[in-house]
């Protein structure tokens, strides 16, 4: 056992953990942020995506202790207060972007990544940064839309 | 069953054809959607399934004894210490397997602990003793002389003498040999499609619950949650149960795909060691078991014959197919059901044959996927017509064009074709990829162009005797209208048509209608969403709803209308002494009842334009409500389309109600030396009737191609001796948004139909039923070379370029 | 499980000393190799000692050599605008490494320590003539790349010795890199790869360096194609013949991802593109 301090979703936060845990663990299990999913537990689908120091990563693979006194958003951290959607996950709601909604939290997060390093990326970059990111019932082309919309782009930028 | 007004000849559609978002949008983005992941009930367990690593074997002893000393554990079960539970449409299954297995995925024992982590540790101690047997891993091997038996005895002890299924499909029509005689050109093929994993993004899983009294509540990933009470009511009663109910509820599912249109020995094993702790128990299939223990979609091997006259007409077609069924039966085996609609139905071809025959062996079995037996049938029609195009010297557009169904005929199935776009889908899809232009034979050429097309059930699809769809309408005191129905939103957009449907043939407004959850407690009866039906039913089942609802409202009205409106005129009037009411009959207007409810406002028509005459229906229902012998309004409907059950030995019927025809177009480059094919460009046109929402039917379309060229070009289960050596994305490779990075032409065909709400057919399958083959028959434009069995790998490209 | 510690050290030092100490101890960087076999059931150590927040083993320094902590993860070194100009050839292969979330936590001397015969930036390193800086309670030593992959998941390495630095030597003016991924898909392991460092004068090569990966129990120099181009001028019967040693001089095996014969073909096809890329021969 262990004690982890961290901040999540820009709130500090101690927790005990097994020191076998993963980080998807102590978000779901103890922090009861259960809109990260597990949809492979490999770091193939990237549902388990959230953004630690910034930079988008598999909560799957991420060893819980790895996160003392570091920062982690989630899903839930992009509302903003009064339980408003964000900008971004207000543009998946509006184009299409959502279908059963299992990828749904770990695509936002990625796009959240992709959008703060780049804040107007074409298509083509948009679908580089989704590269770990799998969806079955989209297709993605309302993905990468939501995406380009609130990048301040529209339909007609590139493919 | 009362006729029905299926098709709103509305002046002008609000809600319908229009862009409305999602109402499970938001909840989605936030991430506080609930699946069967997310859930919790208090007291809950967490079970675990051994599975057996023999595809073929007696099982000579099970040792539970280490697992059930492990602390933390609370049951163990195998089918030596529960009552047997038959699964499956043929009874040829059962929850937890005795005596042998007879496939590598095969549920041997369970366990129920107090954490995933225990229940995973206490399968690792159960030691399993196996005798192997010699096994099948084809139908060829499980057909051969002296072959081993799969099933030794059918479900009712009858002894087997073969691995043959007695169930089979069978069609004939016209005179195959006069059809062959009068043909000028003829091909045959062979054409094969792999096995396919469904792969739902959320994986498979079920919380069983017992009370007291021992009924059941199931939280399950399920389409048909009745049909599903049923197989659990009949579990119920082997576990001398009678008379126990399942009530089956339906959260957030993380994708369905066909995945939920059977129940699953590991819901079954949840509900026994549910009921042997006395506690909830939660079983979730972890990503490798989704791969390796769960039934993937159909494989299938087809044998085309097509010919035609020198002018390009069709003279005939004989199908042959054969099904490895794997070691039990699901809805792999129903697949000749729907393959029998392209087989005797695309293009107008008389003089047809088609059989198809299932065999078992010890690899796994399959379950539906979406398109359910017509992405197969297409692939093998759609590159055998190429085929006997170029044998015939015809342009494959042409000879298409020239076979196009056309509205308002019956097919040699018995399909009553009403509306049908076929003609103009191809035409879309020719002129999106500039067709004449790209096409040419030169040789050196990379690139090429290629379209198939598809019919697919539109307005249901009776393959149960009942295809019918129930849906309540409550309206309560605030105008909320709260809607009960049966069928299942796996992320298609069902709840999205639910809402415009019931709003715009209700008269109110989208934010006022409520979608309660799936659950058999408490929503009238659904057969399953399946066969593309969802918005078909609901759409006609909310609109049969919501003109009675309607009914009931003006009935009210005629003799409410006058109070509420001089109770309006007295509250202007207070603050207005000056006010003068309008010139206007009002208890004439209310006793002619020619009332209009639009935007949840109750206005008589052609009345001034006066706030006063205007009543907003939730002051209606409190004034129905809160008096003496109150009413609350309450409406239903059952639809039940006008189909038919098919005779699957004849293979004749009509068995929808409206039919779905498309084409698609690809455009594709390969490159020559690694064999590697590059989608340059796909065109997809499709007759959905009327386009209800844009963004979900795009939505729809769009997946289903994505899936389709994860079908023609990177998706396969490998099994070798019934082991599936690649249970994992890392080495199942599906489409990611990089692989989806061409322009796509979507253009979708309104031919109003007669059957269905608001003029619109089915399409949540019709999407990925002709893109193998249009990809194909691309392929054999660009390089000349013809795969017909799927994928088409870079691998196969240059083997067949080296030929 | 209930023993099982995950140990956070700072020093290259301590870790060393936690893994004498520490039964059933192993080293883990950016565990995305590693955690996945745990979470595919492979059975964890006793202890892990995370390499992660050691800042002498993170760090790129630009030299002769230029010297990249062992723990720099891909997307920390992509992001190095000058090593990448520098040394172009790595950028690309780093760039082919899983998909973003993968790169913001695997780390080069992960990539390398792992040791798969698919390592994405093994066949750039090798072509680079990259060296390894290790150490061990028994001390330093610096070693070819070449000679630290001994094996399809096996280093030279025994378990406490520590990957420190990667090492890569100044490239020669005028040197191109191509470097050339073949998946299933775009994000994919590689079925096969090849790097191609090169100079050239007109069509004359002058320096020739070229390593496959996906073809072989580990990366490998294409030394026979190399000796057959080195100081020649191309031509296409030459590359030809070339191609054919490469060919013949890798050992690629049959799974359930694609054949050796497959693979071979490859092979000879992405050295013959990336010697015509290099010329700027068109296609043909």
């Amino acid at each position: 056992m262990m004690r982890i301090a961290f901040s999540c979703n820009d709130k500090p936060v101690e927790v005990e953990i097994e020191e076998h845990q993963r980080l998807i663990d102590v978000l779901r299990d103890q922090l009861g942020l259960y809109g990260t999913k597990e949809g492979c537990g490999r770091g193939e689908c990237g549902a388990c995506t959230v953004i630690v120091e910034g930079r988008a990563v598999n909560s799957c693979l991420y060893p819980a202790p790895e996160i003392e006194g570091k920062s982690v958003v989630t899903i839930e951290g992009l509302q903003g207060p009064d339980n408003r959607l964000s900008a971004l996950q207000r543009s998946f709601v509006e184009h299409g972007g959502i279908q059963c909604g299992f990828c749904t939290p770990g695509m936002i997060m990625s796009a959240r990544a992709l959008l703060d390093e780049n804040p107007h990326p074409d298509k083509d970059e948009i679908r580089k940064a989704l590269a770990g990111n799998l969806c079955r019932c989209t297709g993605y082309v309302q993905i990468v839309d939501s995406i380009s919309h609130a990048g301040g782009g529209d339909e007609n930028d590139g493919v | 069953m009362p006729a029905v007004e299926t098709r709103m000849m509305a002046s002008k559609l609000e809600y319908i054809g229009g862009e409305m978002a999602r109402p499970d949008a938001a909840d989605k983005a936030a991430g506080q959607a609930v699946y069967i992941h997310d859930l919790e009930r208090p007291g809950m367990l967490y079970g675990k399934i051994k599975f057996s690593d023999q595809a073929h074997a007696k099982i000579v002893k099970i040792d539970t004894s280490r697992a059930e000393r492990l602390p933390g554990v609370q049951a163990v079960i195998s089918a030596y210490n529960t009552p047997e539970i038959r699964i499956g449409f043929l009874r040829d299954n059962f929850a937890l397997k005795k005596d042998k297995v007879r496939q590598q995925r095969d549920e041997i024992a369970a366990v129920a602990a107090i954490n995933p982590q225990i229940a995973a540790e206490a399968v690792e101690l159960i030691e399993v003793e196996y005798e192997p047997l010699p096994a099948v891993f084809s139908p060829e091997e499980a057909l051969a002389e002296g072959a081993p038996l799969v099933h030794e005895t059918d479900p009712r002890g009858k002894k087997r003498t073969d691995n043959r299924l007695a169930l089979g499909y069978h069609h004939e029509s016209g005179d195959l040999d006069a059809g062959r005689a009068a043909a000028a050109h003829a091909v045959a093929g062979e054409y094969s499609t792999q096995l396919i994993q469904q792969s739902c993004m959320g994986t498979a899983g079920c919380i069983a619950e017992f009370d007291r009294n021992d009924n059941l509540t199931i939280w399950a990933k399920t389409q048909i949650p009745f049909l599903a009470q049923r197989d659990f009511n009949n579990a119920l009663f082997a576990m001398d149960l009678r008379g126990k109910n399942t009530r089956v509820i339906v959260p957030s599912l993380g994708g369905g795909f066909g995945t939920g249109l059977d129940t699953h020995a590991y819901e079954y094993i949840a509900i026994l060691l549910a009921h042997r702790c006395g506690r909830p128990v939660k079983i979730l299939y972890d990503r490798g078991e989704e791969f390796a223990r769960l039934s993937p979609r159909q494989s299938s091997r087809v044998r085309v014959e097509q010919g035609c006259d020198k002018s390009g007409q069709l003279t005939f077609r004989k199908i042959e197919v054969l099904l490895d069924n794997g070691a039990y039966t699901s809805w792999g085996a129903t697949y000749p059901t729907v393959m029998l609609l392209p087989a005797t139905s695309l293009y107008r071809v008389p003089n047809i044959y088609f059989d198809a025959k299932l065999v078992y062996t010890n690899n796994t079995y399959c379950q539906a996927m979406r398109g359910y037996g017509n992405p197969e049938l297409t692939w093998a029609l759609e590159s055998n017509l190429d085929e006997l195009a170029e044998a015939a010297g015809i342009d494959p557009l042409e000879l298409r064009l020239l076979n196009c169904n056309r509205p308002n005929e019956t097919t040699p199935m018995g399909l009553k074709v009403t509306t049908c776009g076929l003609r103009e889908c191809i035409d879309t899809v020719a002129e999106k990829l500039a067709w004449k232009k790209i096409r040419r034979r030169s040789k050196g050429k990379k690139t090429g162009v290629g379209l198939a097309s598809l019919i697919h059930v539109g307005g249901g699809g009776r393959i149960y005797r009942s295809d019918g769809s129930g849906l309540i309408l409550k309206l309560d005191d605030f105008g909320n209208v709260n809607v009960y129905y049966g069928g299942v939103e796996m992320g298609q957009g069902l709840q999205t048509v639910l809402v415009a449907a019931v709003a715009e043939a209700l008269g109110v407004c989208p934010e006022k209608v409520i979608i309660n959850p799936t659950d058999t407690g408490t929503c009238p009866w659904d057969v399953g969403t399946h066969a593309s039906r969802g918005a078909f039913m609901a759409g006609n089942a909310a609109i049969a709803a919501a003109l009675q609802m309607r009914d009931k409202i003006f009935e009210h009205a005629r003799e409410l209308y006058p109070e509420l409106v001089q109770k309006n005129i007295a509250r202007k009037k207070k603050r207005d002494p000056a006010y003068n009411p309008p010139d206007f009959n009002i208890s004439l207007a209310a006793k002619d009842g020619r009332f209009e409810l639009r935007g949840g406002i109750l206005f008589v028509q052609d009345a001034p334009d006066d706030p006063v005459l205007r009543i907003e229906l939730d002051a209606l229902l409190r004034a129905v409500h809160f008096r003496e012998q109150g009413e609350m309004l309450v409406s239903e409907a059952f639809y039940d389309p006008p189909n038919e059950l098919p005779d699957w030995n004849k293979g004749y019927g009509n068995m929808s109600a409206a039919y779905a025809f498309g084409s698609q177009g690809a455009e594709v480059e390969v490159d020559r030396e690694t064999g590697e094919v590059k989608i340059i460009k796909l065109s997809a046109a499709h007759d959905v009737g009327r386009v209800l929402n844009r963004q979900t039917l795009a939505g729809q379309t769009y997946g289903a191609l994505a899936q389709g060229v994860g079908y023609a070009l990177y998706e396969e289960v490998k099994s070798e001796r019934g082991r599936i050596v690649n249970p994992d994305f890392r080495d199942y490779k599906i489409p990611t948004a990089a692989e989806m990075d061409f322009p796509i032409e979507l253009d979708f065909i309104e031919t109003d139909d007669p059957a269905g709400p608001f003029g619109a057919k089915g399409v949540g399958e019709p999407g990925l039923v002709p893109t193998a083959p249009a990809i194909a028959n691309a392929i054999y434009d660009a390089i000349g070379v013809r795969i017909r069995d799927l994928p088409i790998t870079p691998e196969k490209i240059l083997a067949a370029l080296r030929k | 499980m209930n023993d099982f510690a995950y140990h956070r050290p700072h020093s290259v030092a301590d870790a060393l000393r936690l893994m004498s100490e520490v039964p059933g101890a192993r080293f883990i960087a950016g565990g995305t190799d590693v955690m996945v076999k745990f979470n595919a059931g492979a059975p964890r150590p006793q202890s892990l000692i995370s390499l992660r927040a050691i800042p002498e083993l993170s760090g790129i320094e630009l030299g002769e050599p230029t010297s990249i902590g062992a723990s720099t993860t891909i997307s920390d070194l992509l992001g190095q605008a000058e090593l990448c100009e520098r040394y172009p050839l790595l950028a690309q292969a780093a760039r082919c490494l899983g998909g973003p979330q993968i790169r913001n936590v695997a780390t080069i001397g992960g990539n390398l320590c792992n040791c798969s015969p698919c390592a994405d930036t093994a066949p750039a390193l090798l072509a680079i003539e990259a060296r390894v800086r290790l150490a061990s309670p028994a001390g330093e030593r610096e070693i070819a790349l070449e000679d630290f992959m001994s094996g399809p998941g096996q280093t030279c390495s025994p378990p406490d010795e520590i990957l420190t630095q990667v090492l890569l030597p100044k490239t020669p003016p005028g040197a191109r890199g191509i470097y050339f991924k073949k998946g299933r898909v775009r994000m994919d392991l590689a079925i096969v790869s090849l790097a191609a460092l090169v100079v050239s004068r007109g069509d004359e090569l002058r320096h020739v360096r070229l390593a496959a990966g996906s073809v072989a129990p580990v990366c490998l120099r294409l030394r026979a194609a190399e000796d057959l181009l080195t100081g020649e001028r191309v031509t296409h019967e030459l590359l030809a013949r070339a191609v054919r040693a490469a060919m013949e001089a890798v050992t690629p095996i049959d799974d359930l991802r694609a054949s050796a014969d497959y693979r071979r073909r490859l092979v000879g096809v992405y050295l013959r593109r990336a010697i015509e890329s290099i010329l700027n021969w068109s296609e043909p």
